[in-house]
């Protein structure tokens, strides 16, 4: 009789374990994408300000521009899901790369304090976003390693978690550096 | 390569004349350390064979009060044309390298900085400095210093106190400014634990260091070799872009040795463990020699190539 408690008590204590931590691991997973939310935001409160500061300069990509308002009002609206969310995200990141790329042509653009500012919030939005993309990824990845190992995936199951999906890192932040190859060994030798 | 060239002129016109006067000086303290070390040797023997086997204690002391005071002369009477390289010699090589680069032999990065990077998670009790440089490289503030520094560890043994010094880092310590503005501390420590034990390493970790949380990083190779704490995890690497991480991997091998780093207050500290004192002068070969004055350059510039390496110059972020 008393193993049977024993054992009845281990159970319990090792379910408790599991449920806290699966509970724990969902919570960072929504913690993560809440400042992915919040970058994102702040991407959004800067396009307005980007298009009107170079409308003035650039003739030639005046489709580019409305393009990436109307990307904007369209990522704002609520009756999107996930998928169709991202996908805007992803447009929205090329045509803002695009668009910084084109400045390149337009000497008195980049000569002015007010766009360079803009563009350094811009480049600095953008890094954080990334950071915050990776960051919601590590916290997903620990949250599905968990739903799917044993013996969290039995606790997981009768919870109803199932795996969270990645974001997609974008090639552009997979480049590696160059580097110069003086090396300490050959500095020795 | 042209600096090569233009250093091999620099050498000829300008450093060998003041090398050769100091060398001069360097023979001359040979000599007087080898009679030193002579006379040292001569009158410990002395001293064994006259005083009493009776008067063991003597017989330990005077010997070895002997032998300290030959080493003190020794180092008295070389501080001299050792300080004339270092000013002379060292403070023209980094010159040559950047002239905004200033030498200072005796200086040191500052305790403070030191303790503020965090690196190292033993009491430091004592703290010792030389050769610091400080400058400008392109957009980016640097200084360094060789830096010693020592954990004292008291043991009791009865009533008998007896005090040891543990070595907690030796070698260089850089500060340079970073290209971005962050307000938490993030800290990238050469990962000894996944090393030895693997997975279980990994769990060993995620225990985490005070408010520091284990940041867990994409980059496999990364992740083999550091092991990194953040106090924000969108922060950490926010710092840590894919791009820095393959950086600093590059940087540690160029070095080849224990490497760690510490990003706080919009600055990084980075420590590198060396055991070769940097920029010294040497006693029984001559100092006017092409190869050893140049390796001092070499130093130099991997030291400074941290600017580089790490892209510290690009400001394409809010921070000039």
């Amino acid at each position: 009789m008393i193993y049977l408690l024993v054992l009845v008590a281990f159970l319990a204590l090792i379910s408790l374990i599991l449920y806290n931590s699966l509970i724990r691991k969902k919570n960072d997973v929504e913690n993560a994408f809440a400042s992915v939310d919040v970058m994102l935001k702040k991407r959004y409160d800067l396009i307005p300000a980007l298009v009107d500061a170079v409308k003035g300069y650039m003739n030639y990509e005046k489709d580019l521009l409305k393009e990436i308002t109307e990307l904007r009002a369209r990522a704002l609206s609520d009756n999107l899901t996930g998928e169709e969310r991202v996908k805007i995200e992803n447009k929205i990141r090329k045509n803002l790369a695009d668009i910084l790329v084109a400045v390149e042509n337009y000497p008195d653009l980049k000569a002015n304090q007010n766009f360079l500012k803009l563009q350094g919030a811009i480049n600095e939005t953008e890094e954080q976003l990334a950071a915050s993309r990776r960051a919601f990824n590590a916290a997903v990845t620990v949250f599905n390693n968990a739903v799917e190992v044993f013996p969290s995936n039995v606790m997981a199951s009768l919870m109803k978690y199932e795996r969270k999906t990645l974001f997609d890192i974008p090639e552009s932040e997979k480049v590696k550096p160059d580097i110069s190859p003086l090396s300490l060994k050959r500095l020795i030798e | 390569m042209s600096r090569n060239k233009d250093f091999r002129e620099f050498y000829e016109s300008s450093l060998k004349p003041d090398l050769e006067i100091i060398d001069r000086e360097r023979r001359k303290v040979n000599t007087r350390i080898i009679t030193i070390i002579a006379f040292t040797a001569v009158a410990i023997s002395l001293e064994i064979i006259l005083i009493p086997s009776e008067a063991e204690m003597l017989k330990g002391i005077i010997p070895f009060l002997t032998g300290f005071a030959g080493l003190v002369v020794t180092g008295v009477a070389s501080k001299d044309y050792r300080k004339e390289y270092k000013n002379k010699i060292i403070a023209r090589i980094s010159g040559f390298l950047d002239e905004k680069l200033i030498y200072t032999p005796g200086g040191s990065v500052s305790f403070q900085d030191f303790l503020k990077s965090a690196i190292f998670s033993l009491r430091c009790d004592q703290f010792k400095g030389e050769d610091h440089f400080r400058g400008k490289i392109g957009k980016t503030d640097i200084e360094f210093s060789e830096v010693s520094a020592k954990h004292k560890n008291t043991s009791h043994n009865g009533s008998n106190q007896k005090d040891e010094y543990i070595t907690i880092f030796k070698g260089l310590f850089i500060i340079a400014d970073f290209n971005k503005h962050f307000k938490t501390h993030t800290l990238v420590l050469p990962d000894t634990a996944e090393k030895l034990f693997g997975k279980f390493g990994q769990t060993l970790q995620s225990v985490g260091t005070g408010k520091k949380k284990l940041v867990r990083l994409e980059n496999p190779e990364f992740e083999k070799e550091f092991c990194v704490y953040g106090e924000d995890q969108v922060e950490s690497r926010y710092i840590l872009t894919p791009s820095l991480m393959e950086r600093i991997l590059a940087y540690r091998k160029k070095w080849d040795s224990r490497i760690s780093l510490s990003f706080c207050d919009s600055k990084v500290y980075i420590a590198i463990n060396m055991n070769k004192n940097l920029f010294e002068t040497r006693l029984f070969k001559p100092l006017a020699d092409y190869d050893f004055i140049e390796e001092n350059l070499r130093f130099l510039i991997l030291i400074t190539e941290i600017v580089e390496d790490l892209n510290l110059n690009t400001r394409i972020w809010t921070k000039d």
